[in-house]
């Protein structure tokens, strides 16, 4: 067997052990994550299922395939991925871009998120997939140690204040490569309102109390939001009932409801979530701006917010269409990626091979 | 016009009647006159019966201003203002239901600092002089219009200062005192050459984010500073913008203060009515009781901290929380 094959065989045994229902490592990771109220138990589970679905052996290949990398070509390299916490699990793709490049990993690890990930990388440690990795949550602990490449999502802010640190401090140089991820919301057109659309759309929205940059921040539609927001709001409290909101807006999301209503703007408040009519993206959390117009009003929002716009989403009709320039993705894949999904439009592995091998 | 209430329009600038009666009567007005500011109370569970300290008065988010001028029922605007943006941001839109009152606001905090008679003002504000509906170009004509000598006025980058200008200046005796965008300022020290034997003040207005190059205040302080050969007690900074009647300025430094009928605080961004400690950075509050016939209670998106003495700084725009995408990755107890 060729040494690109058995590391694949390695990771996909790693991932189906982790995935396992009876994987007490995992199980604890869940319990400590919900005790001390970093996520809700009905947000992991929802993760949890979705990476069983998209973590296949099959779906792991197919990945490398599209990426045109060759498994374990860069063993002799070290990337640093500084993972995001906003989600559960939201960095998994890059430790496993990582770890099927061959390279070393070296993570730093959200305070937010400092249990789920690890309880994964563990087992590729018992597994000896990888030479070293070193994982931890505070920076300064990987100050000194060299990396060859580094992983990032957050703003662009946030990406040059860490640049500066990982700088001053001698973990990369300043020809290093970085990838630097800056997205921050997603979109979707509507212009049905039948059942699975809105549940589809519920899922999108409000999955995660509208964090991160797969949920959707903005819905353009013909339907004017005074006609269906009677509904929609009753399948949002379905939902909230199967899956309470972790986080709850400060009393800031109240004053710009009140500020809504004195300006006339319509607007549907939820207490948890504010529904406003609008045409800008909303930059805050817990609001999902609902814009009239029709698909060319779509493309054009798309257009214009291609600096923090991470995907397009509408329902079948759409699918694979041209909304600007982003090719429409299924609204129901929202919150449940293929595991090839590529952050910011960038594959990960294939750009861990084209700027390190 | 609909008739305002005259006393509180008649002691508004005067620094003898306590900012809380001023403030007080000012609300009265705004809740009983201006329907935006009250719904906006009223949607938060206020009515009439609650009273506030400016401490805690709800302050209307700015962006309001992007529906278009806010008035009181009855009132026109003799002038609009508009805010500077791209095409396609939705600019602000300030009415100013009487000049005089504007004008009042602008020359009694500008000459408190820089005594009328005593100042000549050359202004160098390249893009805002593109936009005819600017408040910062209207303040500024106002106040070079008023110098009865005749010999302030705009000038240019890409036209040399008339030496002849300059040496009429010089000869007047007066203080001269620069107005210039951060931007305007950064190209003149890199296109022209700098005033000659001239008592020189100069006041940054601000708008360092259109520039090429971005720098900090301290950099930039420091380069006018070395340039003109003027000492940093010398260098100012405004605060104005669109929406409100008054300025403030931060004189020999970066720490404003504020008129005696204006009032900032430093809010906090997940529940504005409460303020920040000094030395917390928040969002910047403002109560401008000259905004009588427009809202006086507003709370910008800038960001900025309070020292002790009551001054406050400008920090910048509030982008830094409650974003949405992965913008908690770097957690900063961590950094």
């Amino acid at each position: 067997m060729k040494s690109a094959d058995r590391h694949m065989n390695a990771i996909n045994t790693c991932i189906s052990q982790w995935l396992r229902p009876d994987n007490p490592q995992l199980k604890l990771a869940i319990e400590r994550s919900v005790d001390e109220d970093l996520f809700s138990f009905e947000d992991i589970k929802h993760q949890i299922l979705a990476l069983k679905q998209a973590l296949t052996p099959d779906k792991i290949d197919r990945w490398v395939v599209k990426s045109g990398c060759t498994p374990n070509s860069l063993r002799n390299k070290t990337v640093m991925c500084l993972h995001a916490g906003n989600l559960p699990l939201v960095g998994l793709q890059d430790f496993l871009a990582v770890m099927i490049s061959g390279a070393d990993y070296t993570g730093k690890l959200s305070g937010k998120d400092p249990y789920l990930l690890p309880s994964l990388i563990k087992i590729f440690q018992e597994n000896s997939v990888f030479q070293k990795s070193v994982f931890n949550t505070e920076l300064q602990s990987f100050f000194n140690y060299k990396v060859d490449a580094w992983l990032f999502s957050g703003s662009k802010n946030n990406g040059s204040v860490v640049n500066n640190i990982l700088l001053d401090n001698h973990v990369v140089s300043e020809d290093s490569p970085s990838l630097i991820r800056t997205a921050f919301f997603s979109a979707a057109f509507i212009d049905t309102f039948d059942k699975e659309t809105v549940l589809d759309l519920t899922e999108a929205v409000f999955r995660y109390g509208g964090a991160g940059c797969r949920s959707v921040a903005i819905v353009v539609s013909p339907l004017n939001l005074n006609d269906i927001k009677c509904e929609f709001t009753d399948y949002v409290e379905n939902f909230w009932l199967n899956n309470p909101q972790h986080q709850h807006p400060s009393r800031e999301l109240a004053h710009r409801f009140a500020l809504n209503k004195a300006l006339g703007t319509n607007q549907a408040w939820l207490n948890d979530f504010l529904i406003e009519e609008g045409e800008e993206v909303p930059r805050n959390k817990f609001i999902l701006t609902w814009m009239k117009g029709d698909f060319s009003t779509f493309s054009s929002v798309i257009n214009n917010n291609l600096d923090g716009l991470q995907s397009a989403y509408s329902t079948a009709a759409y699918i694979g269409e041209h909304a600007g320039n982003k090719i429409i993705e299924p609204l129901s894949a929202a919150q449940k990626p293929p595991v090839w999904w590529k952050p910011d439009g960038i594959d990960t592995l294939n750009w861990l091979q084209k700027n390190l091998l | 016009m609909a008739e305002a209430i005259p006393d509180t329009e008649k002691y508004l600038f005067d620094a003898r009647v306590s900012f809380l009666k001023k403030f007080e009567d000012v609300y009265d007005f705004q809740y009983k006159k201006n329907t935006i500011y009250r719904t906006f109370l009223n949607a938060l569970g206020y009515s009439r019966k609650d009273s506030f300290s400016p401490e805690t008065i709800p302050l209307i988010p700015v962006r309001a201003f992007k529906s278009g001028p806010i008035l009181p029922d009855g009132y026109t605007a003799e002038l609009t203002f508009r805010s500077s943006g791209t095409t396609s941001m939705k600019k602000s839109s300030h009415g100013i239901a009487k000049a005089e009152m504007y004008e009042k606001a602008i020359s009694s905090e500008f000459y408190s600092h820089f005594p009328e008679n005593e100042v000549i003002i050359l202004a160098l504000l390249p893009k805002y002089e593109e936009n005819p509906e600017s408040s910062l170009i209207w303040m500024v004509r106002y106040l070079i219009n008023n110098d009865a000598s005749g010999l302030s006025g705009f000038i240019q980058n890409d036209n040399p200062v008339d030496q002849h200008w300059i040496e009429q200046i010089v000869l007047s005796n007066k203080k001269l005192v620069l107005f210039g965008a951060a931007f305007g300022l950064i190209d003149f020290m890199d296109q022209q050459n700098p005033f000659d034997s001239l008592s020189l003040e100069v006041i940054e207005t601000g708008g360092m984010k259109t520039h090429k190059r971005e720098m900090s205040k301290e950099e930039l302080r420091n380069r006018i500073s070395d340039y003109f050969k003027i000492p940093k007690s010398s260098i100012h900074s405004e605060y104005g913008m669109c929406e409100l009647h008054s300025q403030m300025y931060a004189i020999g430094s970066e720490w404003f203060t504020a008129p005696n009928w204006v009032k900032v605080s430093i809010r906090k961004a997940d529940n504005p009515e409460h303020e920040c400690e000094p030395g917390e950075e928040g969002k910047i509050g403002i109560i401008d009781l000259a905004n009588l016939y427009s809202c006086p209670f507003l709370l910008t998106n800038d960001r900025g901290v309070m020292n002790e003495n009551g001054n406050f700084r400008v920090l910048g725009r509030w982008d830094k929380e409650n974003m949405r995408g992965c913008n908690f990755l770097i957690d900063t107890d961590s950094l």
